[in-house]
């Protein structure tokens, strides 16, 4: 317990209301450990303001959230009605709700670059890889966010990008169509899962979120952040006991985010007054029509943010499951051949493989594809066991690295981009190709990361004073 | 090993100090007004929206048929307005009511209750036609017709008709002032209203608007 | 050489068409630029004029309230003498004559609500308001249809040529073009007049581009207010931007 401080009687008010405070609250300890006194690399670049960016499009969906709730109904018949109301008769309502549309498709632009700054500098790596999983977490739980905010409007292709994704789970042998009722409450995509979705999204995932974005903030602030060299700064402590190559984020940091905010509100405040469809991408055209369960729309396809694991869905086909339990018997014979595991372990593996393989002859294609697409976000859980490279940051790592780096955005884009196209033969095997690149980068990451000759790490990091 | 932070010593190289400062303010005074700018839209979000507002449109009303004695209500922004056609009886009897009423010449709070053509003895536009809002100036609810004179129940021997809200016994007189020692504090509010003709009545709109 | 670039225009247009269409119906042609212009009142009253006698009776658009025109440089009591057929005050919403019960049953779909006609059409051919511009141009007569009308932007809609009187009956004209072999009709871009309609063809496409335009601006009427506002928000942005960037350099000189 904190000892009870005196002020001066001629302590001007502020630091006697502070004093105040402080000797019941930790407010001051509180502000310092969070921000003022987290002393960070000063080498950050343009990679790292997107942590901060995504606070404030966070804090900005909850704003605006909550001021579009106010005017919204959650029911089928007066859903659709109701955001045309907020875009004409609501003083102000269009502008809240282009903040709020292009909100939900720019929190998932900061977080793919935050996820990628992750990737390139090796954040996620010893003694960080809590603060990644939670970080793994809270994706998982913006695209459920996404999901269930984009059923709201209650147009076309909310309703049947619903009833698309909700059939998903169908697919799940024995369980599968009835874990689909239960998610639906109905056995069709209805006023019953309209509602639920409204509380999932309004409260129930928001509180996750929070809780979620606190553990990662929390983890982080216990190890220290990362930086572009990749070096613990922590090895190298000043006499004042902080390390010599960090500042404290106040003032200096403070100072940097309010100037990365400022210029991310601009390229933010020119979509939602110039462009706030963006081509059909943040607001779909089909949207504008209301939910008719009788008619599908000729090509629906998803957000533009679930595309590339969309396509990776669509791209296992019959034939691609051949590749893929060829792959998985080769998983097998390798760990029952190849690896250094104690005997039992090599045999489990094998047995493992084959009964993965003999489940895959058995059930459909339709259940391995949402298996795909579900293990291209778990795959990220286990980023930081799979790198083997002897440094964290793309900086020192050799350079055939970086190519297969620039290789992998490419092909992430590139499932991005057929995952809105409407099918056709060509696509459909760029965006196989596309699913096996992408999990060989990660499942073949413990040996091609450790293939090459990295360079030197400083002890220093590399900072140009400006 | 050098210092990573360079903070200048007190009192010295006040440039960086005043360039700091500069810009603190800057920065501090645009964000405030940009904070403003913000904050605009979504106080004006609470404001009556435009269905609101045309729920809340003037009401015409005809009272070509209301016969002397009458009355009519219509609904205007959801409270009930009450339109009765006075006999020349309760228009003379309002003359001596003034010792038992609490606000004879509704001198209070006129601009709430009170529009400047209903500033008169009848408190109407034309002495015969009484517009009010059927809403007690109590606590809300809807005062009953008591038009005829003489003893009744809840009402004083001397009754020369008028309205008696059921909730808490206020009484008021056929131009809608209240009677003393009762709970209502007010007047009945006289809504803006105009005449469009001789007999078309529109509610909700004055000359002044 | 000409014919070739002819022949690979056309073709092109019936690929473009084929892959625009995809979003509008179904297959159709090429779309036509609309001659959209939100800030011309004349033309957006003009195309409100026409909305409110040709394609209210049977179309509702429930979220557009008639008091919103005086955007467009109308007064409530122009609104209520011009405009005010299917409603009693100028603060309802347009809502169209006809049961809606009776429009599905007369015409085997229920006709859609327009207020936001023009941002839903929107695909690979072009904005909403060129698939509008372009179907409304591009009916003609089709015996074999219940309405005795087709339309080449959306082939075997169960909308009648509403503006028949205006632009007369036309036939579009279709030649045949070898592909993969076989013999394919296609559309040539020209129309051939039937019979003559009230209006020439010229003031025809002006009169649907009005109409078109009242359609663009009635599917988000506050646009252009939002565009010009816009334009402060980024300038005071800018400014911002300035001043937090001179803000961040003050206090990094000391960081070496």
């Amino acid at each position: 317990m904190a000892t009870f401080k005196e002020v001066s009687p001629n302590a001007p008010a502020g630091t006697k209301l502070l004093n105040w405070i402080d000797n019941r609250f930790p407010l001051t300890p509180i502000w310092e450990g969070a921000w003022g006194k987290y002393y960070a690399p000063k080498n950050f670049n343009f990679w790292y303001i997107f942590g901060i960016l995504a606070t404030v499009v966070l804090v900005i969906q909850i704003v605006t959230g909550i001021f579009l709730t106010m005017h919204y109904k959650p029911d089928a018949a007066s859903a659709f009605a109701s955001v045309e109301y907020i875009m004409r008769d609501v003083p102000w309502g269009s502008i809240i709700r282009y903040m709020h549309s292009t909100g939900a498709s720019m929190f998932f632009v900061v977080v793919y670059l935050h996820m990628y700054r992750g990737l390139i500098y090796g954040s996620y790596r010893k003694p960080r890889e809590l603060t990644w999983m939670f970080g793994c977490a809270i994706f998982l739980a913006l695209m459920a966010e996404a999901f269930m905010g984009y059923l709201l409007p209650w147009g076309q292709m909310s309703y049947w990008g619903a009833q698309v994704i909700v059939n998903l789970f169908s697919a799940i042998p024995v369980i599968g169509p009835d874990l689909s009722l239960l998610i639906r409450g109905d056995y069709v995509v209805g006023d019953a899962t309209l509602n639920r979705f409204f509380a999932f999204h309004v409260i129930a995932v928001p509180l996750v979120l929070l809780g979620l974005i606190a553990a990662h903030l929390i983890a982080l602030h216990e190890t220290g952040s990362n930086n572009p060299d990749g070096i613990e700064v922590k090895k190298n402590l000043g006499p004042d006991g902080h390390p010599v190559d960090s500042i404290p984020s106040h003032p200096y940091y403070t100072v940097h985010d309010i100037f990365g905010v400022s210029l991310f509100l601009i390229v933010f405040a020119a979509i939602v007054f110039f462009a706030p469809e963006m081509g059909g991408y943040f607001l779909e055209y089909n949207n504008f029509i209301p939910a008719d369960p009788l008619k599908t729309p000729l090509h629906i396809s998803p957000a533009w943010y679930f595309a590339p694991t969309y396509s990776m869905l669509r791209s296992v086909t019959s034939e691609m499951m051949y590749v893929l339990i060829a792959c998985v018997l080769a998983a097998g014979a390798f760990a029952g051949f190849k690896s250094k595991l104690p005997k039992p372990f090599k045999l489990a593996a094998m047995g493992v493989a084959l009964a993965v393989a003999a489940a895959m002859m058995a059930i459909d294609a339709k259940f391995w594809g949402v298996v795909v697409m579900g293990g291209a976000i778990v795959i990220l859980f286990f980023l930081p066991w799979l790198d083997n490279c002897e440094v964290k940051s793309i900086r020192y790592r050799p350079d055939w690295h970086k190519y297969m780096y620039a290789i992998f955005v490419l092909v992430f884009i590139m499932l991005g981009y057929l995952g809105m196209q409407a099918p056709s033969p060509l696509f459909e095997r760029l965006s196989q190709f596309g699913t096996l690149f992408y999990f060989g980068f990660f499942l073949l990451m413990p040996w091609w990361s450790t293939i090459g000759k990295c360079k030197p790490v400083p002890d220093r990091v590399t900072f140009k004073a400006h | 090993m050098s210092s990573t932070l360079t903070t200048p010593p007190m009192g010295g190289d006040s440039s960086v100090d005043n360039s700091k400062r500069t810009w603190l303010i800057a920065s501090s005074c645009a964000g405030a007004v940009g904070a403003g700018f913000v904050a605009v839209p979504f106080v004006s979000s609470f404001s009556p929206s435009e269905r609101a507002k045309a729920a809340g449109a003037a009401v015409e009303v005809d009272i070509s048929t209301l016969k002397p004695g009458e009355k009519v209500t219509v609904e205007w922004r959801g409270k009930p307005v009450w339109i009765v056609r006075r006999t020349p009886e309760q228009l003379a009897a309002l003359k001596g009511l003034a010792p038992q009423l609490a606000d004879p010449d509704s001198k209070r709070n006129p601009d709430t209750y009170t529009p400047t053509y209903a500033r008169n003895e009848a408190r109407s536009i034309k002495p015969e036609v009484f517009v009010a809002v059927g809403i007690c100036t109590h606590l809300g609810c809807s005062p009953s017709d008591k038009f005829t004179a003489g003893p009744q129940p809840s009402l004083p021997d001397d009754w020369q008709g008028g309205f008696f809200c059921p909730c808490h016994g206020s009484t008021f007189d056929m131009a809608g002032r209240v009677y003393k020692n009762k709970p209502a504090p007010d007047n009945l509010e006289v809504p803006p209203h105009m005449y469009l003709s001789d007999n078309r009545l529109i509610i909700g709109e004055d000359k002044k608007a | 050489m000409k014919k070739t670039l002819l022949n690979l225009f056309v073709s092109s247009c019936v690929a473009l068409g084929l892959s625009s269409g995809a979003l509008a119906a179904s297959v159709g042609i090429a779309w036509d630029k609309a001659p959209i212009n939100l800030s011309d009142n004349a033309s957006l009253q003009n195309g409100a004029k026409l909305f409110v006698n040709y394609c209210l009776n049977c179309h509702s658009a429930a979220y557009m309230r008639y008091n919103r025109m005086t955007d467009i440089g109308l007064t409530p009591t122009q609104i209520k003498e011009n405009l005010l057929f299917a409603a009693d005050k100028v603060g309802d919403t347009m809502q169209a004559s006809i049961n809606p019960k009776q429009a599905k049953d007369l015409f085997g779909a229920a006709p859609p609500d327009l207020s936001v006609i023009a941002r839903s059409r929107a695909g690979a051919g072009g904005s909403g308001a060129d698939y509008l511009y372009t179907y409304l141009r591009s009916y003609y007569r089709d015996d074999t249809t219940t309405t005795g009308w087709n339309n080449l932007a959306f082939p075997s809609v169960a909308m009648p040529h509403v503006l028949w009187e205006l632009q007369g009956e036309r036939k579009p004209v279709f030649e045949e073009k070898q592909d993969h072999g076989h013999a394919v009709k296609t559309f040539t871009g020209k129309w051939e007049q039937v019979t003559k309609g009230s209006m020439t063809p010229a003031a025809f496409d002006q009169s649907v581009g009005d109409l078109v335009n009242f359609l663009q601006w009635m599917g988000e009427p506050g646009q252009a207010k939002r565009t010009s506002l816009g334009w402060y928000v980024l300038a005071f942005l800018a400014m911002l931007s300035f001043f937090t960037w001179r803000l961040s350099k003050a206090y990094w000189k000391d960081v070496k």
